[in-house]
């Protein structure tokens, strides 16, 4: 299994659309793509357990190495834990839905495929690389696109939002730059290879140093407290399928960078900072849960729901225990998927009535029920109902959490377990109001899912139950990595 | 020894001449007229405003003229040693003189010393 | 030294096609040349030799950059077609662009300090009259003067430092002086401090680095557009190419001392370039406030002065150059009025070249996969060698400031035209060089080591 595949295929999906005559052209080959893209990751699945079943304990497979620029030291290396390629299912998830959801995009079709392509090209390098350089260089690809979507093909207050999202986005990914130089010298290892910096051991005073760089610089993506402030603004400016990308994709890439990064070279400064990043943790799930309470309009309930769900991942990281990490992972998965889902629905719905305020919706149960399915399906979701993911992933984290004996820990979980009553009223009460009682009037007679947003949802759905009905498989998946992640965190520590 | 000279050098220079201002200002008593403000012009008034417009043509023939100026001043040295430098140095300067007459040729024929 | 002497020999030849009327071909002569210029110095490579009683040195640096220069030249002919269209001017237009390419490779290559004031004069005094060759235009002879007052006054601090050194040292051969500084390290005389801060205020003056700039963007708005792409790419290129070459031969030993003024003037420029950067409305304007900025980090990699800088110049150099380039080939064809709101519709007319000025764009705005993200990245890290860690943190703040003007161009060009606006159309010559500079622009970026590591 050849994880180049992976960023060739979204590549030449991405330059093809361009060369494309119309925009039925530049659909079909867009889907074609994604599912290509969709069919690669879940061969790369089972390849990967096939690898784990057949003994192979290596900690990462389909490794590969290549010299990039020699000069710094720069390589190109791949490879893929079990963490990596439950990221990168769903990055393929998203982008198959996401192309599906933006299928009647006609305004400058070809740039806007063109871009959500890269960003996909972006995501995927992100999650398989192994040299922090490139790891660094995926990231600011998955920034670009983001800025263009939202400040041409976006609504409302389009040219701030995307503005404001690029600038804490590149000012995240220009910590991570400083972070990165200064491990490359100061570690004494002068490499950007992940693998061989994670065999040295880095100075405590350097990690001290550059590890909160690290850390915040990949946090600003996953929204920690007080840099979250760019998620409502550009998920409610944004296009369906750029929100669905932001939250469901970009968001994650800060998660997976706090651990694979941060956490996982620095584990000493890791142990020494966890009480702040719990504490942030802590703040951003009420702050987003009770925000959300505030919020009419249906992008920006979801948005900051999303910044207290994000607080969960955070939350995990900084517990530092194999449960709570596991956890952690398992969130970034099932919010990303539901996230991806309620946005995916919010587009659908704001279509039909031209309208994303609660008030002004009313009965569409009635009216198209099948979005509104979805739409429930999502909310409950997010509220953690058992038998969807989201019930299963924050209670690995919470389990994870009580692990640890200390007073303020146990605070900030049960702080943490507090907060999903807040999420059940406010999503309980928006779902109320949007499908129940009388149907408000708009001016086109509303219609129900078309096949693509049927798709779309589909996928997504399916994603959901299958975490949340029989999880042991994406915890069988990222258990290892986790595990690996702890073994430096316990031996270095001691 | 060096330093402290330009030191001084600096002090006396800044001394010298703002000490002549201020003299100028305190000793002196002013009785400003309007003959005395007037530009002093070989006694005679000034007829129009002092911002005339020369002939571009004066610019351009001084400018000619610098060039060969400055061609002397290359050529003195050259000349006072020329028994030592010899051969090759006769030939450099005559690579020289011939750009110069290149450059003649050229301002002569966008015509610069056409008297317009 | 044989590219040197092509290049003379082909601007007396552009002069001389005024006399024997070979006018109509003086292009064709003129890229013939400069083509065999490139060529003599790429045979020339790996060699080391000096000419002229060590007047000049001819090492791996100076060829480097003089390759850097006359490729930039072959590009920039590409935009400026129609500014040599007038069968009156070309010949003398050809003529200078000739002189200040000779004095752009002389900055290169010097390795005497009065070689080094020769070149900075013939590359300048072509400058000025560049500046000034819109007759049509009085903000044309606005900027000549603008540009000849504080030029003239900044030649004036640079031979004064000169003569401070030389007073100090007896030489004017970089290495004699050179030598006697780390003979005299110990006690040092103030007169060689002295100079040494005179060369920098001059040298500051002519790359336009706060608080020193004041003159450039009156010159950059005011010059014809293909003059100004020529300043602020092949001439910023050369003026730092001497800074480089000056101070790290003669002065390197006592970098304690000066490297705190560069990185003060650094940051200063960084941050105060791209903060004025962001309140223009007029492209060519923000163009030269950008160019001012990107002058501040140049100046972080003169100051970091180890073996990275030398490469991290050169490669910055030529990713912010070539993309410069390309945007003004926009500006050139955006005429009179340089708004940013009139780029609103190119995009939809013209969808291809829009997304390579995107990609040029966002070169300069450092992001990778692009040249210009390794040029700040390769910046970076020499400064991070040379422990200058809060420079870096003002550059990678003030590129964020950067950031945000860069992404206003494209969000402009990707805006719906406002009603009965003239969209710009670009000609073939224009599309060609827009395609060229982001080509390079791109292969920079995914290969950098094609010219990070020859020097």
């Amino acid at each position: 299994m050849n994880l180049t595949l992976l960023l060739i295929i979204p590549l030449l999906t991405a330059v093809g659309v361009l060369f494309c005559r119309n925009a039925q052209q530049v659909r079909w080959l867009s889907l074609a793509g994604a599912a290509v893209q969709f069919i690669l990751v879940m061969a790369l699945l089972f390849a990967f357990y096939a690898a784990r079943s057949n003994g192979n304990t290596d900690a990462f497979l389909f490794s590969e190495r290549c010299m990039w620029f020699a000069p710094l030291n720069i390589q190109f290396i791949t490879g893929a834990d079990g963490i990596s390629v439950s990221m990168l299912l769903l990055t393929a998830a998203v982008v198959l839905a996401g192309v599906l959801v933006s299928w009647k995009e006609e305004t400058m079709a070809k740039e806007f495929f063109f871009l959500l392509h890269l960003l996909a090209f972006g995501a995927y390098g992100f999650f398989i690389s192994l040299d922090v350089f490139t790891l660094f260089f995926f990231l600011e690809i998955a920034v670009i696109p983001k800025y263009l979507l939202i400040g041409i093909w976006g609504s409302g207050r389009k040219e701030y939002s995307a503005n404001k999202l690029a600038l804490m986005l590149m000012g995240g990914s220009a910590l991570v730059l400083i972070g990165m130089l200064g491990m490359y010298y100061q570690s004494g290892a002068n490499t950007f290879d992940l693998i061989r910096l994670s065999e040295v051991h880095i100075p405590y005073a350097t990690q001290l140093q550059f590890f909160p760089l690290l850390f915040l610089g990949f946090g600003v993506f996953t929204a920690i407290f007080p840099f979250h402030t760019w998620v409502p603004d550009g998920h409610s400016a944004a296009p369906t399928a750029g929100s669905m990308f932001l939250a469901g994709i970009s968001m994650k890439l800060g998660g997976y960078g706090c651990l694979r990064v941060a956490t996982y070279l620095m584990p000493d400064a890791a142990a020494y900072y966890a009480p702040y990043i719990i504490g942030l943790a802590t703040i951003a799930i009420i702050y987003g849960a009770f925000a959300t309470l505030m919020q009419t309009d249906l992008k920006y309930i979801n948005a900051y729901s999303s910044v207290s769900h994000c607080g969960f991942v955070l939350l995990g990281i900084g517990m530092l225990n194999q449960t709570a990490i596991t956890g952690a992972v398992m969130q970034m998965v099932s919010h990303g998927l539901m996230t991806a889902l309620f946005f995916a629905v919010i587009g659908m719905i704001y279509q039909r009535t031209h309208t994303r305020m609660v008030r002004q919706m009313g009965g569409l149960l009635k009216a198209m029920p099948f979005i509104m399915t979805v739409f429930f399906i999502a909310g409950l979701t997010s509220l953690g109902l058992p038998g969807f993911s989201g019930f299963v992933a924050e209670m690995t984290v919470l389990m994870g959490a009580w692990q640890n004996p200390k007073t303020m820990y146990r605070i900030a979980t049960i702080l943490a377990c507090a907060s999903i009553v807040v999420t059940a009223v406010y999503i309980l009460r928006a779902t109320g109001q949007v499908a129940m009682g009388p149907l408000k009037q708009h001016d086109e007679p509303l219609n129900d899912a078309r096949w693509y947003e049927k798709l779309a949802a589909f996928i997504l759905i399916a994603g959901i139950v299958a975490i949340g009905v029989a999880p042991f498989w994406l915890n069988d998946l990222i258990t290892p990595g986790a595990k690996i992640i702890m073994q430096k965190i316990v031996s270095l520590s001691r | 020894m060096g330093e402290s000279a330009i030191l001084v050098l600096i002090i006396s220079a800044v001394v010298f001449s703002a000490g002549g201002i201020l003299a100028g200002k305190l000793l002196v008593k002013s009785k400003p007229s309007k003959v005395k403000s007037e530009a002093y012009e070989c006694g005679v008034q000034t007829i129009g405003k002092s911002w005339v417009q020369f002939n571009v043509g004066y610019y351009l023939f001084a400018l000619i003229f610098l060039i060969f100026d400055v061609e002397l001043v290359f050529l003195y040295p050259w000349a006072v040693a020329a028994k030592q430098l010899g051969w090759v140095a006769l030939i450099e300067v005559i690579i020289f003189l011939f750009i110069l007459f290149l450059g003649f040729l050229y301002a002569h024929k966008k015509g610069a010393l056409r008297w317009m | 030294m044989n590219t040197l002497i092509t290049v003379s020999l082909l601007g007396i030849a552009a002069m001389l096609s005024e006399v024997f009327r070979f006018k109509k071909f003086i292009q064709t002569v003129f890229i013939a040349a400069v083509t065999g210029a490139t060529g003599l110095a790429v045979l020339d490579w790996g060699t080391s030799y000096s000419y002229f009683r060590f007047m000049v040195l001819f090492d791996d640096y100076a060829l480097a950059f003089s390759i850097l220069f006359l490729v930039l030249t072959l590009i920039w002919l590409l935009l400026s077609q129609e500014y040599f269209c007038n069968e009156n001017t070309r010949a003398d237009y050809f003529a200078l662009i000739s002189f200040s390419l000779a004095g752009a490779i002389i900055l290169s290559s010097f390795s005497d300090l009065s070689m080094f004031f020769i070149g900075i004069e013939i590359l300048s005094v072509s400058a000025y009259v560049l500046a000034g060759s819109n007759r049509s235009d009085i903000r044309s002879a606005e900027a000549a003067l603008k540009y000849f007052l504080p030029g003239a006054f900044s030649t004036g601090f640079l031979l004064f430092g000169m003569a401070l050194i030389y007073g100090a040292t007896g030489s004017f051969n970089l290495s004699n002086i050179s030598l006697w500084i780390i003979a005299n390290h110990s006690n040092l005389p103030v007169m060689v401090n002295a100079g040494v801060v005179f060369l920098i205020t001059g040298l500051l003056f002519k790359i336009a680095a706060m608080p020193f700039h004041n003159w450039a963007p009156d010159v950059y708005d005011g010059s014809p557009t293909p003059v100004t792409a020529y300043m602020s790419t092949i001439i910023k290129a050369a003026s730092f190419a001497a800074f480089y070459r000056l101070f790290v031969s003669c002065f390197s030993i006592m970098a304690d001392w000066w490297t705190p003024l560069l990185v003060i003037a650094a940051a200063i420029t960084m941050i105060g370039g791209n903060i004025t950067a962001v309140y223009q409305n007029n492209l060519k304007r923000m163009l030269a406030y950008s160019s001012i900025a990107h002058s501040g980090y140049l100046l972080l990699a003169v100051a970091a002065i180890n073996q990275l800088s030398k490469p991290a110049m050169l490669f910055y150099l030529a990713a912010y150059s070539v993309a410069s380039l390309g945007m003004f080939t926009l500006v050139n064809r955006m005429g009179n009025e340089q708004q940013l709101d009139k780029l609103k519709g190119f995009a939809h007319d013209n969808p291809f070249y829009a997304a390579l000025i995107t990609l040029l764009t966002l070169s300069m705005a450092g992001i990778p996969p692009l040249a210009g993200f390794f040029g700040k990245y390769y910046v970076f890290l020499s400064s991070i060698r040379s422990d200058l860690i809060w420079p870096v943190i003002v550059a990678v703040i003030a590129s964020l400031i950067g950031v945000y003007y860069y992404f206003r161009i494209v969000y402009n060009m990707y805006s719906k035209p406002a009603a009965s606006a003239h969209v710009v159309s670009l000609s073939g010559f224009d599309k060609s060089a827009i395609l060229i500079t982001a080509l390079l622009t791109l292969l920079l970026g995914i290969a950098p080591a094609l010219i990070a590591d020859i020097i």
